[in-house]
């Protein structure tokens, strides 16, 4: 069943091998790619067992986030040098067979450390011998099969310099963002969303925007559209499939061969259509890169991690306007996983969940945080995460403000039940999430 | 001289019919031919089967030193545009595109399309004043004109004619003949032509008659 979470990863290397090995030097690029593979997978869990702690994600996804700014490097790059020699945008097209075998290598070490990570139990742990033993196997089978396919790869496909490279970034992103803690593109979507929030308040602030109530009630409809959840989903998605697209364009836009020097007309127009033919295939690659990234990026916005979730229960106050909740109800509040409830009175309402923290003390929080757009928590293992900005938050830091973390609403355990001032839960409610809310341009 | 058509025994039937009996035929680059015989004789078969649009029954036909019959259909569909030109009776132009247009068709499906180059072609054979006219807004020897133009502008090396003068009074025809043999002797392509007119014959440098499916007679125009 484990072994099933693998497959896309397993795919996209499948994928890649046959790619590289074509575009490079063959047969030795797949075997020191499988190896590259295997040391990866073993690198990372030599690391685990003699250093100890939990496998690398902050580094990896560090270094996901590297060639991914690389890969806009290189785009850019290319789209800037279009067109000033031939064809600039495989300039890089031979490597010699050391920098092919490096690249290669360092490929198979990124591919297998990803992957492996995907095997990692959620709740942290290692992962045992014989998924990661089987997983460096089928990775290193995987390559080496792969160049039979590879021969019947046409040359003209195969591509060569930055669009190889955008091939291997968007399938290595594939690998990265289908594991919770290596996605870049959620996070990507957060510091695009943050940066517009903060422009916006920056510059109308400097601005000093009249309180004109027409002013206010024509312009905030267009601002409100800046606060949108969707705002950081979409600029996300630029700045994610913008590099791809940059060296598609750059790819485009190459200066053809001339065909001047050939005087009949025919054989000039058939020289010409087969230089259109040859641009329009090295097209291939950047678009199943803009696949692979889509990809990606779907499967960072739905994980397939399947969250305890519980439907919020609804509860009430007693006349002196306090919610007494039952520790051992219908449900047992102390067993460490998280309960949801909710709660309104007049229009009012909040969304809150009570649970048992590691160090035993039981904390209620909003079912929100002060930055986010309040779409909720879930558990997975040992964090809870915001439905909204994925962000994993350890259940050791529940109860505790900042971030996004889960705003806390004090709470008091008298004999066997957990009591919540109303008043308070609404007011926190309102006084967090719904700032938000109107930034949305849904309140006022 | 080489060859530019050998056939040795093509036949081509349909059920019981034999509309080609085995036929050996070869004709040298450059050279002009004329086909001629009575209706039904096998004239058309025989240029369908030059020009790659039919399939030869049996016998072996090579032009330029391919074989046709070994082709699949890419690969006639490849020759027809790389290697002949064809012109019809029935111009078969495209009704609702220009003169210019109907040329730049052409190239389209040859490689791509050079407006500059196909209002050359049409300026050779006496259109430069007419591009932007559509079939319809033509006349009968011009329209064979723009036909022309549109089977020389891929620079075939083999251009075959089913009857293009059968339409034509005799000024259009002298007009349209004389063109063909500017634009031959510039270019250095075979012509392959049918016809029924002696006189349109008396164009070409050799004349093969048909009867019934076989070549009955061959006579020998100009010196080759
Ligand atoms: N598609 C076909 N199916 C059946 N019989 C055919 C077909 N095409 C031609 N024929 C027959 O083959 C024989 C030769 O026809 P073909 O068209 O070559 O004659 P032709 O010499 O071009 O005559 P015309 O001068 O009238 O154009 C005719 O008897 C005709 O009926
Ligand atoms: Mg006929």
């Amino acid at each position: 069943m484990t072994a099933l979470k693998v497959i896309p990863q397993l795919l996209c290397w499948a994928v890649l091998v046959p790619v590289m090995s074509r575009s490079l030097t063959g047969m030795a690029t797949a075997v020191t790619a499988a190896a590259g593979f295997v040391v990866g997978v073993a690198g990372e869990n030599l690391l685990l067992a003699y250093v100890g702690g939990e496998l690398p994600f902050r580094p990896l996804r560090g270094v996901c986030g590297v060639i991914f700014l690389l890969l806009w490097g290189a785009s850019v790059w290319a789209l800037y040098r279009r067109g000033s020699k031939g064809s600039d945008a495989e300039a890089v097209s031979s490597p010699g067979p050391l920098a092919a075998g490096l690249a290669a290598s360092a490929t198979g070490v990124l591919a297998g450390a990803l992957t492996l990570c995907r095997l990692a139990p959620l709740d942290g742990g290692a992962v045992r011998l014989v998924p990661y033993l089987s997983l460096a196997c089928a990775g290193a089978v995987l390559a080496l099969a792969a160049t039979f396919p590879a021969r019947y790869l046409p040359e003209r496909l195969a591509p060569r310099g930055i669009p190889l490279l955008a091939l291997v970034v968007s399938a290595l992103m594939v690998m990265a963002c289908s594991v919770q803690r290596l996605d870049i593109f959620s996070p990507l979507s957060m510091e695009v969303m943050k940066f517009i929030h903060d422009f916006v308040h920056q510059f109308f602030e400097s601005m000093l925007i009249p309180d004109h109530p027409f002013f206010r009630s024509d312009v905030w409809g267009y601002i409100g559209l800046l606060f949108s959840d969707k705002v950081g989903l979409w600029g996300g998605l630029a700045l994610w499939y913008l590099p791809v697209l940059f060296i598609a364009l750059a790819l485009r836009l190459e200066r053809l061969p001339s065909v001047a020097h050939i005087r009949q007309g025919a054989a000039r127009r058939k020289l010409l259509a087969s230089f259109i033919h040859e641009r329009r295939l090295r097209l291939v690659a950047p678009l199943f890169a803009l696949v692979l990234l889509t990809g990606a990026a779907y499967q960072s916005r739905f994980p397939a991690t399947e969250y305890w979730d519980p439907k919020p229960v609804e509860v009430t106050a007693t006349p002196a306007g306090q919610i007494v909740i039952p520790k051992k109800g219908e449900m047992d509040l102390e067993d460490g996983k998280l309960h949801k409830f909710s709660y309104s009175q007049g229009g009012r309402q909040a969304r809150f969940f009570v649970m048992l923290t590691p160090a035993g003390q039981l904390v209620t929080t909003l079912d929100a945080c002060a930055i986010c757009q309040p779409e909720g928590y879930g558990q997975a293992g040992n964090a809870v995460i915001c439905y909204y900005c994925k962000t994993l938050i350890p259940l050791e830091t529940v109860g505790k403000p900042g971030g996004c973390n889960p705003v806390p609403v004090p709470c008091s355990v008298k004999g066997d039940a957990v009591v919540i001032d109303a008043m308070t839960l609404l007011n926190t409610w309102e006084s967090t999430v719904q700032v938000t809310a109107h930034g949305k341009g849904m309140g006022k | 001289m080489a060859a530019i058509i050998e056939t040795s025994g093509l036949t081509r039937s349909y059920g019981d019919i034999c509309a080609l009996k085995p036929l050996d035929l070869c004709v040298p680059e450059g050279e002009w031919l004329t086909v001629m015989g009575h209706s039904g004789s096998g004239k058309s078969t025989l240029l369908n089967l030059l020009g790659g649009l039919d399939r030869p029954t049996g016998g072996s036909i090579q032009v330029r030193g391919t074989d046709l019959a070994s082709l699949s259909e890419d690969g006639l569909a490849r020759f027809r545009r790389d290697c002949v030109g064809i012109i019809f009776q029935q111009h078969h132009l495209i009704p609702y595109l220009t003169a210019l247009e109907n040329v730049m068709m052409s190239q389209y499906f040859h490689s791509v399309p050079d407006e500059a180059e196909a209002r050359h072609a049409l300026e050779r054979v006496g259109l430069g004043h007419r591009l932007k006219n559509r079939p319809g807004e033509l006349s009968g020897g011009e329209q064979q004109r723009v036909c022309i133009a549109r089977a020389i502008i891929n620079s075939p090396r083999l251009l075959l004619g089913d009857e293009p003068t059968g339409n034509l009074d005799h000024k259009s025809t002298t007009m349209v003949m004389e063109l063909l043999r500017e634009l031959r002797d510039e270019d250095r392509f075979s012509i392959v032509m049918v016809t029924h007119n002696q006189e349109v014959a008396a164009w070409g440098d050799r004349t093969i008659h048909m009867d019934d499916g076989c070549l009955v007679r061959e006579e020998r125009i100009k010196a080759c």
